[in-house]
């Protein structure tokens, strides 16, 4: 019994390994018979199908003739016969094509189904898309607000995405050097702010794709995406203007709308590499530039704020994605 | 009873590592058989050695370029300034390319700051040296700029918008040496510089030059570009006595000169139309 068993797992551990090299054996044997050689049976028997088959080779001059092949009866020369046209000419000579019809079907113009680039590289629906990525400021010359973020999608196609999206700003936030140059020569104060955290809900659409050829050697493909969301951004004013009297503590959460346009790089299947542009679009609240006169009402928080621009952060995201799961099939070929 | 116990754990754990040894093996196996069918494709296939891409529009190869251009800077602080010019460019390759990028200054609006400062800051003793009576009168002002430089396209391919309309596009790095016009506040020395009216100088910045660029191919003869460009060195934007003074230098002197200019990350987007010569491209292999 042990025997029998040890030889059945040889068995299929020879099986095992052999399996996936049966494709490759297709590399190194013999190049297979077209079908229209011969048909299936003559590719098994490396013989050309004998007459009658239904697939016949008649452009090959080097097919291997058949001995035992039955020359084709040929009919007997009707000098009335259209020489092109075939048996539907004998039918009815009306309907018979005629010379001129043939070259005006040559030169129909042909509506190919041609696609400049092919099947997508990365199918995205039906998968989460984690993005991490680090983040700093782009129209802020008084105060850069770097920041590292999340996104998390979910495609619902191959193009159109929901998710949430996350920045962390708290502790990264930088006052340029460039305000107190400005105030001590001009005594002339910028209001700044400075951001804890933003949190929104989003959508993505996907517009654009292609690939690239690096250096006509190899080939990535890469989308652009467009995106839009709401959500919130918790801010506070830096008090510059009468430090002395002035100290905001609280950071408060303010409507934030999101707009942005970015750059995916797919690196395989699964990983990419992305670049955003996100706009953050928020009203601020900015500290008073007036200071009081009496020492009661400059320590008073009621006079503290001023006013209530319309405010745009853009921010350049630079990041990863993966997107799970890792691997996906398609259901058609092309 | 717990001796034999011990006995058969042993005996199930030797087993079970057997078959996990067993496992890794076959799936080594596996794995190794897989990933060697994909070399030898790779390697032996009809398509060993072919290039990724054949019949490829060379819309760079062996072609001149000229490009007008618009470009407007960022993140400025005290004056934005928009260039009217262009470029032209031999590309040897279709990687490689050499020529020269330049323009004017033709608009350079005041930022709001500048604005702000103008309305609210008091002249007096205080800002004697630094405000003059028209402040946007001594704001710097980037006046001409002309850049040699080479441009590297590593990235060629194309790209559909909404599956329908197919372009053309490549992404290419440039890198050049910069010469900038700039007014900038002249030199002065105590009374000298509290004068209501600043007295400006020209001068010529050097500096390095470099970004990166998309070109959308729209036909053979016509492309449309955009284009970042970074061009860092040190100025005196506002024409402020800012440095030159204290123990390290980093307070004001009563003097504006070369220890006033301060360092600028400075940095512009271009768009421009793109017109190659000859019209026809040729096409790789």
């Amino acid at each position: 019994m042990k025997s029998i068993r040890r030889v059945a797992v040889c068995l299929l551990a020879v099986a095992l390994a052999a399996v996936p090299l049966v494709a490759n054996a297709q590399k190194g044997g013999k190049k297979p018979t077209p079908a229209a050689a011969g048909g299936a049976a003559g590719a098994a028997s490396g013989t050309p199908a004998p007459a009658g088959t239904d697939t016949i080779e008649v452009d090959d001059p080097n097919a291997p003739k058949d001995p035992n092949a039955k020359p084709p009866e040929t009919p007997p020369a009707d000098p009335n016969a259209n020489a092109g046209g075939g048996g539907i000419c004998d039918i009815d000579p009306t309907a018979c094509p005629k010379q001129s019809d043939i070259k005006a079907l040559a030169d129909k113009k042909v509506n190919a189904e041609v696609y400049a680039v092919e099947q997508e590289f990365a199918l995205k629906k039906g998968r989460f898309e984690l993005n991490p990525y680090g983040a700093v400021t782009l129209n802020d010359q008084f105060v850069s607000h770097p920041a590292f973020g999340l996104t998390a999608n979910y495609w619902i196609t191959n193009v159109l995405a929901i998710g949430i999206n996350g920045n962390l700003f708290a502790g990264l936030n930088v006052d340029s050097d460039f305000n107190f140059q400005n105030r001590r020569a001009t005594r002339v104060a910028v209001p700044l702010t400075e951001y804890q955290w933003s949190a929104a809900a989003q959508f993505t659409y996907v517009p654009i794709y292609g690939k690239f050829a690096g250096f006509n050697a190899f080939i990535f493909n890469y989308d652009v995406y467009a995106l839009g969301g709401v959500g919130a951004l918790a801010t506070r004013p830096i008090a510059v203007i009468d430090p002395d009297n002035r100290k905001f503590e609280s950071f408060t959460p303010k409507i934030d709308f999101n707009v942005g346009l970015g750059l995916r790089i797919a690196f395989n299947k699964w990983f990419a590499a992305t670049l955003e542009l996100r706009d953050h679009i928020y009203i601020e609240q900015l500290e008073s530039i007036v200071v009081p006169r009496s020492q009661t009402e400059q320590t008073n928080p009621d006079t503290w704020f001023g006013d209530k621009p319309l405010t745009n952060h853009i921010q350049a995201q630079l990041g990863v994605s993966v997107f799970l799961p890792f691997g996906f099939e398609y259901r058609l070929p092309r | 009873m717990s001796a034999e116990n011990s006995v058969m754990k042993r005996h199930n754990l030797r087993s079970a590592a057997r078959f996990v040894v067993a496992g890794i093996v076959a799936l080594g196996v596996l794995g190794a058989s897989r990933s060697a069918k994909a070399e030898e494709i790779q390697i032996t296939g009809p398509l060993a050695g072919a290039p990724p891409v054949r019949k490829l529009r060379l819309q760079r190869q062996g072609r001149f370029e000229i490009a007008p251009s618009f470009s407007f800077t960022l993140l400025d602080e005290y004056r934005r300034t928009m260039v009217v010019g262009g470029s032209l460019t031999y590309n040897a390759f279709d990687w490689l390319g050499f020529g020269v990028w330049g323009g004017f200054g033709a608009i350079a609006p005041l930022t709001a700051l500048s604005d702000n400062v103008n309305e609210s800051s008091p002249r007096n003793t205080r800002t004697a040296v630094n405000v003059g009576r028209d402040f946007g009168a001594q704001v710097s002002k980037l006046t001409w700029m002309v850049v040699p430089q080479v441009q590297v396209a590593p990235f060629r391919g194309k790209l559909a918008i909404f599956g329908k309309l197919f372009v053309d596009t490549d992404l290419y790095l440039h890198l050049g040496l910069g010469f900038h016009g700039l007014d900038e506040r002249a030199d002065c020395d105590g009374g000298g510089c509290v004068g209501a009216d600043k007295t400006m100088n020209s001068r010529v910045a050097i500096s390095p030059n470099f970004g990166l660029g998309f070109k959308f191919y729209t036909n053979n003869l016509v492309n449309f570009g955009l284009e970042y460009r970074a061009f860092p060195f040190s100025w005196n934007r506002a024409g402020f006595d800012q440095r030159g003074g204290g123990n390290d230098g980093k307070f004001p002197d009563q003097k504006v000169n070369g220890d006033d200019q301060t360092f600028k990350f400075n940095q512009m987007i271009s768009l421009s139309v793109g017109f190659a010569l000859p019209a026809k491209p040729k096409l790789s292999e």
